[in-house]
């Protein structure tokens, strides 16, 4: 048990990249990282290691760059994690919140220790630049010191109304084992934030990382287990998606914690509603998907602003986060002054390795990433017209994709609709705010959104009606923080949870009331 | 400061003589917007959601497209105001609620930032500007003109700003080409002075400024700035390279620095840096301009623009979102005295024959008396200090100084209103703030207590 009590959550500052001094700090965790490639990314179930070379990641930047090696689990080595989950789901159970964030606090210790090793990992095996790896370290470690708190408030309950005579109680135990799936593109930070909520409130967690970054998922494992999570209440099951099609149909998962892409998150949702054989509790999702993110810009939008943050919005890690701009609504007063200086700022777009500071775009995850942002960009091309196509002196090696912008796309293009996930926006004149609020409100999607005015009835009609989890105005609309953005979609783009929010942890708990009755002989005892 | 009350041998009583010569010369009390659009700016001060307000509406009024979108932007902020509205503000809402109280409302508000502009941007372009820099000559005053424009976010942003700055240098110095001599301003112990002086912001050479990629800004500027010093040198201009936030000050400083002593330069222009005192670790960088003014051999002295800075609300608004170390003194009287203590080094500096010359730009009478008193301790002449002020701040204290006969420079902005509010925003934010000097002075606080020891 801890002695004293946490002090109050803060983010962990992001590295002051403007100091030489910080700089020098990433670059020495790289070139740690780099003399000591190929690293071996095992499945870890119990004690037991299993090392394998069937998954291999390598760097997008340069393939021919092995960063790790893991087994391809499936099936067999699912059912053994399960297994283990089951022996070390009771223990774990058992033991007081305050002393599950302890350790989880001590797993965030652990990461801030190594914070430019790590960082280099999301360099290595996701193309992340810089700035954005390291925030993504920093997320892991919010999302470790957050949910440590949120247990031990949500371990006191909540107060109930009682009458005379009677006891209520309510409290929060947790459901079971939880299965993660994660993503490549916050590969610490996301499976860290899901991992840590299950934990956090009692649950075993069996985490499947996405095969791109096996590297990053099993360091985050690493990192708990140092800290003191029993081996059995956590294991790790490195594998494609037919590993993650295993975990989801077993009767014994009691919740499913997904984030990624709509087509996997919506058969999960669907396999999760089956009721095998054996199976004793309906299985909860919480699933975050895609979006097709749209920012409105206002005629009284500040363009010295809105620019800049609509090309980090769109452009920044190649247009890879779930938050990224895919769409551009723009009031047609401004429309023009803004498409011109939208194009001259793509144009200046510094694109090439993650490792180099300066770099605003990366490489892509995968080829296939390529060929897919490809093929739509072809499209929006061929249909539209182009506004931006940042493709001079792309690096020779790596899956890169030129920043481009397209505008005068017909309103039925499929790729005003489907997500892109890649360094590609296009561009819509509305006559008004309000036309562009039917236009986000038509999409499936609602995940994020911007608005670009400095009109206060334009923003409270904005807000009004806004479908999207997380509506950013006047700023750029991704980079959620722990604790202040609580991050989600809502729609098709998810189950609404809300990570890093003050409701998480409820998705992975169950309630219970007892009332007990203390009359006795007509006296309340 | 120890270290100031040892190099002025006078100590106080020296600086407290200096500060009543000065004050002295002052015209008789009156606020720093006197007369002008002191209502409003008075009801802001006083009140943190109309000063809100009011900023918001100037930051918009370029962006308005119709009077009657000015009033609905008024009226919007000023709705959003929760504390008692003052009878003016209470009249504006009223006549926003018709269309034609609307078109009325809007073309006051609008005429009223204009003017209020006006005070700070000495015109749209030089040309504009010509009447009022000749007079400013006349008067003793030299200045510096400033090209306010919106952000550099393409590489044509960046070569029209170039662009702007080759004519400007071209037209200043037509402009002082035909003024009578003015002694004072045109040399010092080290030697001649150019009349012809432009101030130029790196932020505005290049698109690629990124505070963790210095180099990349630098590389994208310097051809540009290069150019820049080479049209100075052949106009015998000055060029003042500005420094902006902490997020660029790696990017300029070491720009200028390698750009000045490249060999080509070393025959001119003359060019200047600046040092911004509330930055905790300013003293690193006033030694290194100092090493730079006495090691690299240069035709013109090195001149350091000494400032407090201008970018305090911004270092401290974003080194609180990153949870990072604030940069910035954040107790106002620290950034006093660290400002004295780097007018101390740099006059010392100059004293010890670097070829340097210190230029002391504030509008606080106790910085700017200190200084000279610190000069005249350690024997330097009057006329090797050279003190800065603000156009439309500075007014006074402009006037006071060369009355007296001192060295004086005004920094003049130039720009349309669009390109202006920028600098507006952050000029009246300084303007209606409780802390500032000139409020201070403003409230009647006794010259004693002005002239006090930070």
């Amino acid at each position: 048990m801890t002695a004293d009590p946490l002090p109050p959550f803060r983010n962990e500052p992001v590295l002051e990249l403007r100091r030489a001094a910080e700089r020098q700090k990433l670059l020495d965790g790289l070139g740690w990282l780099d003399e000591r490639l190929a690293l071996r990314a095992p499945t870890w179930i119990g004690d037991d290691r299993h090392d394998g070379d069937d998954l291999v990641s390598t760097d997008p930047g340069d393939p021919s760059r092995v960063v790790a090696l893991a087994p391809r689990g499936g099936p067999a080595e699912v059912d053994a994690a399960l297994t283990a989950a089951e022996r070390g789901l009771r223990g774990w159970s058992a033991t007081p919140a305050a002393e599950r964030a302890r350790i989880l606090v001590a797993a965030a210790a652990w990461m801030r220790e190594r914070r430019p090793k790590l960082a280099a990992a999301c360099v290595r095996e996701a193309a992340k630049p810089w700035a954005e790896a390291d925030a993504d370290v920093c997320e892991a470690i919010d999302f470790l010191e957050f949910y440590a708190r949120g247990a031990i408030a949500l371990e006191r309950g909540r107060p109930l109304f009682e009458l005379p005579g009677e006891r209520n109680t309510m409290s929060y135990v947790p459901r079971g084992i939880v299965a993660v799936i994660s993503p490549w593109n916050f590969p610490i930070a996301i499976p860290t934030g899901m991992v840590a909520a299950g934990l956090a409130t009692g649950n075993a967690v069996v985490l499947k990382p996405a095969e791109q970054t096996p590297l990053c998922g099993f360091v985050l494992v690493e990192a708990l287990r140092a800290a003191g999570v029993p081996a059995d209440a956590l294991g790790l099951v490195q594998g494609d998606g037919g590993a993650g099609a295993a975990l989801v149909a077993d009767p014994r998962v009691a919740t499913i914690a997904f984030t990624g892409s709509g087509a996997v998150g919506l058969e999960i949702v669907r396999r999760a509603a089956e009721i095998a054989p054996g199976q004793r509790q309906l299985k909860r999702t919480v699933i975050e998907m895609g979006g097709k993110n749209c920012v409105i810009v206002d005629s009284d939008a500040d363009l010295d602003d809105a620019v800049p943050a609509i090309v980090r919005s769109a452009f920044d890690y190649a247009g890879q986060k779930c938050s990224a701009a895919a769409r551009l609504l723009v009031h047609e007063a401004i429309a023009d002054a803004l498409l011109d200086r939208l194009a001259g700022a793509v144009d200046v777009l510094q694109v090439g390795q993650a490792g180099t500071f300066g770099t605003e775009v990366g490489p892509v995850i995968e080829q296939e990433a390529q060929e897919r942002v490809a093929r739509y960009a072809a499209q929006a091309t061929a249909a539209g017209r182009v506004v931006a196509r940042r493709d001079a002196e792309l690096p020779a090696t790596g899956w890169f994709c030129p920043p481009t912008v397209v505008t005068d796309l017909d309103p039925a293009a499929p790729v005003l609709r489907e997500e892109v996930f890649g360094p590609l926006l296009t561009v819509e004149r509305v006559a008004s705010v309000d036309e562009a609020c039917d236009r986000v409100d038509a999409l499936p999607f609602a995940l994020t959104g911007g608005l670009f005015s400095r009109n206060p009835d334009s923003v409270d009609r904005v807000v009004a009606r806004s479908p999207v989890g997380n509506l950013y105005v006047n700023r750029k609309i991704t980079a959620a923080m722990v604790g202040r953005q609580p991050f989600g979609g809502n729609r098709l783009s998810g189950t609404g949870t809300k990570a890093g929010g003050p409701d998480y942890l409820l998705h992975f708990v169950e309630p219970r009331v007892v009332t007990e009755n203390t009359v006795r002989h007509g006296l309340v005892v | 400061m120890a270290d100031g009350a040892t190099a002025h041998g006078g100590g106080e009583d020296a600086v407290l003589a200096v500060g009543r010569a000065i004050h002295a010369a002052l015209p008789s009390a009156h606020g720093p917007l006197r007369g002008l659009d002191e209502r409003a700016m008075e009801l802001a001060a006083q009140d943190a959601q109309l000063r809100a307000a009011l900023f918001r509406f100037v930051d918009v009024v370029p962006a308005c497209r119709s009077l009657d979108d000015l009033a609905r932007h008024l009226t919007g902020f000023l709705g959003e105001v929760e504390t008692a509205k003052p009878p003016p503000i209470a009249a504006a809402l009223r006549m926003g609620s018709t269309r034609a109280g609307r078109a009325a409302l809007g073309a006051a508000s609008a005429a009223g930032v204009r003017h209020m502009a006006h005070r700070f941007i000495v015109g749209a372009t030089v040309g504009d500007a010509t009447g009022v820099l000749r007079h400013l000559w006349d008067d003793g005053v030299a200045t510096s003109v400033d090209l306010l424009g919106e952000a550099t976010i393409t590489a044509g942003e960046a070569d029209r700003y170039a662009a702007r700055c080759r004519e400007a240098l071209e037209q200043l110095t037509a402009v002082y080409r035909g003024l009578p001599p003015r002694e004072r301003l045109e040399a010092d112990g080290l030697g001649p002075i150019p009349r012809a002086n432009l101030s130029v912001k790196v932020s505005a050479l290049t698109p690629l400024l990124r505070p963790d990629a210095p180099g990349l800004g630098q590389r994208d500027a310097a051809t540009r700035l290069r150019d820049l010093l080479r049209t100075a040198r052949s106009l015998g201009a000055h060029v003042h390279i500005d420094m902006e936030s902490l997020d660029s000050r790696e990017a300029v400083a070491d720009l200028a620095m390698e750009l000045l002593a490249e060999p080509e330069f070393a025959d001119g222009p003359s060019a200047g840096m600046v040092l911004q005192a509330y930055l905790r670790d300013s003293p690193e960088l006033c030694d290194r301009l100092i090493a730079f003014a006495r090691d690299v051999p240069r035709a013109h002295p090195l001149v350091v623009r000494l400032v407090k800075g201008a970018y305090w609300d911004h270092e401290v608004v974003e080194a609180r979102q990153h949870g990072w170390g604030v940069p910035v003194f954040e107790v106002k009287a620290e950034s006093d005295r660290n400002f004295e203590a780097l007018t101390v080094r740099l006059l010392r500096a100059r004293a010890d024959g670097v070829a340097l010359r210190p230029a002391i730009a504030s509008h606080n009478l106790r910085s700017v008396a200190h200084a000279m008193a610190v000069a005249r301790a350690l024997h330097l002449d009057d006329g090797d200090v050279e003190l800065q002020v603000l156009r439309g701040l500075g007014d006074d204290l402009q006037g006071a100084l060369a009355a007296l006969g001192l060295r004086v420079r005004t920094y003049c902005p130039v720009g349309d209103l669009v390109a202006g509010m920028a600098y507006l925003v952050r000029r009246l934010l300084e303007n209606t703030s409780n802390e500032g000097f000139l409020s201070a002075q403003h409230e009647g606080v006794p010259l004693e207590r002005l002239l006090a020891a930070p």
